[in-house]
């Protein structure tokens, strides 16, 4: 088959990729019931008359506490930390500043052909978040990547089907590594679920084991 | 999932597989804590490759968390008495 081919060397097809995505989003709803859900974003009507479905998978709503942050520079977050706060509007909920609301999606690439997982964040507020501050909500793994390779590793680009500015993690090296998780399993079926937990890695967002078992 | 030695004193056999073109340790298998973290066996990796970063893998399919626990990875996806580990010198990113 065209799609066992295609696996080999770390990247799939299209259609390859929607079974993919429903394959990973059921069996992340089965296992992660405590977490918001995968969802399919049909983008199919986009295209008129050309019956090729399209579309992405969308989680929505992922809370990241800032505690992070408090760990890795107590000196500066005591700088702008204002001891009196009386100008601010008084929130309902105390701890809208604890933390931030993170959207993620995954579309696919036709020119790398691989899965690219695109991002969103903003405060409890709606601010939107820069990248300044979405570092202090990685790990500090990824920060470190963050400092060592910035252009390569998470950009801004238009969402290819909101056209507004996302941010992305770059996908020039998927397929590489994909080629590695796949060199066994040449399934396309798993494709999404071992590449979540490569991509998963970056915002400390894991898997659990009994959804990796095949 | 059931196991016959008490898991808090238990010991893995971990076995380091280099895939690609990383370089093949002198010593490809060690033991460790099951309470050990992941991230010891991706440290000590990278501390006998002299590099950073390493794609570390399991069982050709995925890639754990370093938080994970060795035990959990063990009862998971152990084969014949040990915990074979992948790695490769690819870059996750750029």
């Amino acid at each position: 088959m065209a799609s066992d081919q295609a696996t080999l060397d770390g990247s799939l097809s299209s259609t390859d990729f929607q079974n993919s995505a429903n394959a990973f989003a059921q069996k992340w709803n089965e296992f992660n019931s405590g977490f918001p859900e995968w969802s399919w974003i049909d983008c199919s009507s986009r295209l008129g008359f050309h019956r090729v479905t399209e579309g992405y998978l969308s989680l929505q709503h992922v809370f990241f506490p800032r505690s992070i942050e408090e760990e890795h520079d107590e000196g500066n977050s005591n700088d702008h930390q204002e001891p009196f706060d009386t100008a601010t509007l008084v929130q309902s909920n105390n701890d809208s500043n604890d933390g931030d609301w993170y959207d993620f999606h995954v579309v696919y690439s036709s020119s790398y052909r691989v899965p690219v997982l695109y991002f969103h964040a903003q405060t409890s507020d709606g601010q939107p978040l820069n990248v300044g501050e979405i570092e202090k909500n990685l790990p500090t793994k990824s920060s470190d990547v963050l400092m060592d390779s910035k252009w390569t590793f998470i950009t801004q680009q238009e969402h290819p089907y909101l056209n507004r500015p996302w941010y992305m993690l770059h996908p020039c090296g998927t397929s590489e590594w994909m080629k590695l998780l796949l060199a066994d399993h040449n399934s396309t079926d798993r494709y999404l679920v071992s590449w979540f937990t490569v991509v998963g890695q970056v915002f400390g967002l894991k898997l659990p084991l009994e959804m990796l078992k095949s | 999932m059931a196991s016959d030695s008490p898991i808090a004193s238990r010991k893995v056999v971990v076995h380091l597989r280099a895939t690609g073109d990383a370089p093949i340790l002198k010593q490809a298998k060690f033991k460790i804590a099951g309470t050990d973290r992941f991230s010891k066996v991706i440290d000590f990796l990278c501390r006998q490759l002299h590099r950073e970063t390493l794609f570390v893998y399991v069982n050709s399919a995925f890639s754990p968390s370093p938080d994970e626990l060795v035990n959990d990875l063990y009862d998971n996806f152990g084969f014949d008495g040990k915990l074979v580990v992948n790695y490769a010198c690819s870059m996750a990113w750029g």
